[in-house]
């Protein structure tokens, strides 16, 4: 069996949404956070300036499926780990065909058999009374690190029980290498 | 997208579509386009609600051997059946964004996949 290998760099920009928002909390733009794993693939964490997150998005160029390992991956990032739960992974297999002339040329001319697997986490709000419990990233525990915590949706925004940082602050100090490397 | 060897003689049979009618990758974007594919290639179109009782358990089958399976799967997923049995998994939805599903399909119809399947030759 072929082994997962991280996705080409060609299929990754096509992967790559064009202009993504915060849907449902601040209607800013979210950047992509390129987050480290002991997995072949890559982690980005969609967050918002304000530190919510609207999806998070690992690919990898394989024939398995890897969301059991990224279950995992992203339950050890998360305080606590039932934080991510199974139900909320969502498989996705991009062929080539459907990402438009290079990444399909691409794919085919290495044989075409392994597609692109792409495992969305997506953390829906949860309202509980008034307050709306939200998926916050902190990504000030070193470079392409992350910890996941839910937190009210509050004005000042909560702060991360790893540091006890204010989410904002932590989100914007790492903007500028996510945007480099983006 | 298929990419295994089949015998010469398999002609695709149907086209089937998982979706759900409140979701607005599903509908009308891809159950359009879906169709349009199948007019394409001359075969049946299949729906599959999830909503409806009688036809979740289909999608459900069909998404669990052959496509993109979760526990809360994403939808829409496109399916081609082949006449020799095989189902291969087409499509899945772009959970980014439904920009981002029309897209998808854009590039898929204009791929040199669907040229080659529409002209007969190798798949």
């Amino acid at each position: 069996m072929t082994p997962a290998r991280p996705v080409p760099r060609v299929v990754a920009a096509a992967l790559r949404p064009p202009d993504p928002h915060c849907y449902g909390h601040c209607s800013e733009p979210v950047r992509p956070h390129p987050v480290t794993m002991r997995l072949p693939g890559s982690l980005a964490v969609y967050a918002c300036p304000g530190g919510v997150v609207s999806v998070s998005v690992y690919a990898e160029w394989a024939a398995r499926d890897p969301s059991t390992l990224v279950l995992r991956e992203l339950r050890r990032r998360a305080s606590p780990a039932r934080t991510v739960l199974r139900r909320d992974l969502r498989l996705a297999t991009r062929h080539g065909p459907e990402l438009g002339p290079d990444p399909e040329r691409f794919l085919a001319e290495r044989g075409g058999e392994i597609p692109v697997r792409v495992v969305y986490w997506r953390r829906y709000p949860v309202r509980r009374g008034a307050v709306v419990h939200r998926l916050f990233a902190c990504f000030r525990h070193g470079r392409g690190t992350v910890r996941f915590y839910v937190a009210p949706d509050s004005d000042p925004p909560a702060r991360c029980p790893a540091c006890r940082r204010s989410s904002r602050s932590r989100v914007t100090s790492t903007g500028r290498s996510a945007r480099a490397r983006s | 997208m298929p990419r295994r060897p089949r015998p010469a003689d398999a002609r695709p049979a149907r086209v089937s579509i998982v979706l759900a009618d409140w979701c607005p990758h599903c509908v009308p974007l891809s159950d359009v386009r879906a169709r349009r594919l199948a007019r394409q290639l001359r075969v049946p179109y299949r729906r599959l609600d999830i909503e409806r009782r009688a036809e979740v358990r289909v999608a459900d089958r069909i998404v669990r051997a052959h496509g993109d399976w979760a526990p809360d799967y994403l939808i829409p997923q496109v399916f081609l059946e082949w006449t020799d049995g095989r189902v291969d998994h087409l499509f899945t939805g772009f959970s980014e964004q439904v920009a981002r599903t029309r897209q998808g399909w854009t590039d898929l119809f204009r791929s040199a996949w669907l040229r080659r399947l529409r002209a007969g030759g190798p798949r």
